[in-house]
């Protein structure tokens, strides 16, 4: 089975689990704090998934450092390249 | 070293994702099993925008990423 087939399967499990619960027919069975808790999972589960992707590319933002010496050396590639080709005939 | 707006961006980020998240989790998961006579409700709205806020959003979020889609100048090429 391919990744996305894993994925669907899982979500659809999890779907139905909450749906049984939430909407069927288990649900006045649920004491009621863990029922309002329960029906907007869904919502918390991706905003909670959201504020986790923001911070992680918050924090790689931050967290990124300078190449200083790779810049250094494909700098100078660049002038390479530019004084061969300027050698060749290709005007600039 | 990370430029220094590429820092304060980068953590501004982590900060509000994480106070976004805190707030968020005490709303949905925690306020039901206090009691309504405490104090600390009056911080929240009522719970049926816990859902609509999201979703809204969310919604906002898709039409804003098709509309830059859409109405991009590269759009014929892409198309």
């Amino acid at each position: 089975m391919t990744k996305l087939g894993q994925w669907l399967w899982g979500l659809a499990l999890l779907g139905s689990a909450w749906a049984a619960l939430a909407l069927g027919p288990l649900g006045p069975r649920v004491p009621p704090p863990c029922r309002q808790v329960l029906l907007p999972l869904p919502v918390y589960l991706l905003v909670a998934f959201g504020c986790y992707s923001l911070a992680t590319v918050g924090y790689r933002l931050a967290t990124f450092n300078d190449c200083e010496e790779a810049a250094a050396e494909l700098q100078e590639h660049i002038g390479a390249a530019r004084a061969d080709l300027r050698r060749r005939g290709l005007q600039f | 070293m990370a430029t220094a707006t590429d820092q304060v961006v980068g953590f501004g980020l982590v900060a509000f994702s994480l106070v976004l998240f805190v707030y968020y989790t005490i709303w949905i998961i925690i306020l039901p099993f206090i009691d309504s006579d405490h104090g600390i409700h009056q911080y929240f709205l009522p719970r049926e925008y816990a859902v609509i806020i999201p979703v809204v959003a969310g919604l906002l979020l898709l039409l804003f990423i098709g509309e830059c889609y859409l109405c991009s100048s590269n759009w014929r090429f892409l198309n």
